[in-house]
């Protein structure tokens, strides 16, 4: 929710920096050809002076906006808008491959690429990285309260803990197709992006019965104060904002389904049509570095790309060392990365608005 | 006058571009199918019959025609009294309740229901507020009450400002003929305040109603979902399975209900008139 308000607010806000140290802006023109860089990420998903470090290090100017889904993005970027860099997740970037909307990187100006973690590195959508660097990754997983719910029972019955009528009322469920159609299609051992008529049909009455038996409460990014006050007892919900929610409350806790999850990734890339790709690889590279990326991940609390952040973060004594929910799982066979299938995207879009729209 | 004239071309030019063609657009993809470029279209009625044929979204109609009229219902009753208190102050007290009533449509809608959120959830504001009298904690969120809640805070101000208007236009010497002919007050209210604020209620109703069938962010932030109203459906026609010829169609069938609907609220509106009792 708090995506939808920074939009409302502040869908353009203009991140102007000083020149104390660093380079200046002439400098910069001089070097990347324009002192301006357009980025358009995801809200609260930046640390706090991520912007205003890489503004004062290179003498530059960022324009940053936000956009709260992947189609938005999308649809906005069809319009014909301009950006220097976006952050779209594994399945628009394999889409936008696709239809040549992306830029192939030049690798030798992201020397940083080295930090990057192999779980992350060489996924389906972009089999060599030649058009994304990972920004955050992470898994999907069930958050509940041990209090009231017995951690034996969610890991005997995994997704299944959904449809169990002892939890009648007490569960949150995300308002995707995509993650409620991943969530039932492994419930019922299935891949999640399965094309398989009769599967999907019993994903569907799967999800109906769910709809009918269990009062859930669909929510977005709610979802995450929900839990984080205790409000609900079981939600199903992407690690890094598991993370954030058991740092909060410490009667939370977290468990990835051995039916298998939705690994993801959102990663950096640069529009065919980006006016300046040139300073684009250099914030994309500066985005790499220890420093920046920690600070990303403090922040946000997803995992993050680098991979010395990530064992920093969560070895002994690190910021997340308690935190089950921070560190993804790295090749679980069970686990899988969305394909983007519009054809597919559409008959799930259309079966859940019905799932939800039953009473 | 006449060499003004030319100065309302732009006027018509920016009417044409901003609405008149996005109309044409919707028209055309409710009655095409193929991709979303419209090169490529071919003519079909398929999307009213697939909405037509699917009594999930029939229901998903029938649910957001009963919460809209709710929420009209709760604005008359609500919202007329205040009015009628606003429009019989004084001058001074008219200002400042007028002022305090259109302030809070100066900050964004959507903020101003994530506020309800904070007010109405489990542990929000109006459970420990009730808490301190040892009553509740009542669950709100998340259930029609909420969600007609949002509508009438965000929409009774469209109905209070139109009945304050038609109220504050009343020519008061008719209330002092009825008086002096004996009428008592309650009955100089039902037979002559009553049928002039008519016009008032009716638009107000308008206001209200258009606005009421149609939202969808309302009830996915204070109904959590569950509540999918045709807005929704529209919404994730548009933005989630891109298609945009069935969103254009269900669009088109929810013009054409307003349409009715103002048509109808028109004919009421006139009718008082013609029976020698308004105006």
């Amino acid at each position: 929710m708090k995506k939808i308000i920074a939009l409302a607010l502040a869908s353009a806000m203009l991140l102007t920096g000083c020149n104390g140290g660093g380079a200046t802006s002439a400098e910069a023109v001089e070097k990347y050809g324009s002192d301006t860089l357009k980025l358009y990420n995801w809200g609260e998903y930046m640390g706090e002076n991520l912007i205003s470090d890489f503004e004062k290090e290179f003498g530059v100017k960022v324009i940053v906006e936000y956009f709260d889904s992947n189609e938005m993005m999308y649809t906005k970027l069809q319009a014909g808008d301009a950006y220097d860099v976006l952050v779209p997740s594994d399945y628009m970037i394999q889409r936008m491959v696709e239809q040549d909307m992306l830029q192939e990187l030049d690798l030798s100006l992201i020397p940083n690429m080295e930090n990057v973690s192999d779980g992350v590195k060489n996924l389906p959508y972009d089999p060599e990285n030649k058009y994304s660097v990972p920004y955050f990754w992470g898994s999907v997983g069930i958050v509940y309260n041990h209090n009231n719910v017995d951690p034996a029972v969610v890991e005997e019955q995994g997704y299944e803990i959904l449809r169990n009528t002892d939890y009648k009322g007490k569960i949150y469920i995300y308002d995707s197709e995509r993650d409620s159609f991943m969530m039932a299609l492994k419930a019922l051992g299935y891949s999640m992006n399965t094309e398989n008529e009769a599967e999907i049909q019993e994903a569907y009455q799967w999800l109906l019965d769910m709809n009918n038996t269990m009062e859930p409460v669909y929510v977005t990014d709610e979802v995450i104060d929900g839990m984080m006050t205790g409000t609900k007892d079981i939600a199903v919900v992407y690690s890094g904002d598991a993370t954030t929610i058991l740092e909060e409350n410490p009667d939370m806790s977290f468990y990835m389904p051995n039916e298998g999850t939705n690994i993801w990734s959102d990663a950096m890339v640069i529009p065919a049509n980006a006016p300046n790709p040139k300073l684009a690889h250099e914030f994309i590279n500066y985005v790499l570095t220890y420093d920046a990326s920690m600070g990303n991940s403090e922040y946000v609390g997803y995992a993050s790309s680098n991979q010395e952040v990530l064992d920093e973060l969560s070895g002994e004594g690190g910021l997340f060392a308690e935190n089950e929910a921070y560190l993804p799982r790295a090749g679980y066979e069970k686990d899988e990365v969305f394909v983007d299938n519009p054809v597919l995207k559409k008959t799930l879009a259309e079966l859940w608005i019905k799932v939800k729209a039953t009473k | 006058m006449r060499q003004f004239r030319s100065m309302i071309y732009p006027y018509v030019l920016w009417i044409a571009i901003m609405i008149v063609v996005p109309m044409l657009l919707i028209l055309l993809y409710a009655f095409t199918k193929g991709a979303n470029d419209v090169a490529t279209f071919r003519f079909t009625l398929e999307h009213f019959g697939r909405f037509f044929s699917d009594a999930v979204f029939l229901d998903v109609l029938k649910r957001s025609l009963v919460i809209a009229i709710w929420t009209t219902i709760v604005c008359v009753f609500l919202g007329y009294p205040i009015a009628y208190a606003i429009a019989t102050g004084s001058e001074k007290s008219k200002i400042f309740w007028i002022l305090m009533i259109t302030l809070p449509t100066w900050i964004n809608m959507l903020v101003r229901t994530y506020a309800w959120v904070g007010i109405l959830q489990d542990d929000g504001l109006l459970n420990k507020f009730l808490g301190l009298f040892g009553i509740g904690p009542f669950h709100m969120m998340y259930t029609t009450f909420a969600v007609v809640l949002g509508m009438v805070y965000n929409f009774i101000p469209f109905m209070i400002l139109q009945i304050h208007t038609s109220l504050a236009k009343m020519d008061k010497s008719f209330l002092e003929a009825a008086s002096d002919l004996g009428a008592n007050r309650v009955q100089s209210f039902l037979r002559i305040t009553l049928p002039l604020s008519l016009p008032g209620v009716l638009s107000g109703i308008t206001l209200v109603f258009l606005p009421a069938v149609s939202s969808f962010f309302i009830p996915k932030l204070l109904g959590g979902g569950q509540y999918v109203l045709i807005g929704n459906v529209i919404e994730t026609q548009f933005l989630t399975s891109g298609d945009w010829n069935f969103g254009s169609a269900i669009s088109l069938i929810m013009a054409i209900i307003i349409m009715l609907s103002m048509y109808l609220t028109r004919k009421v509106d006139t009718d008082p008139a013609a029976n020698g009792r308004g105006e």
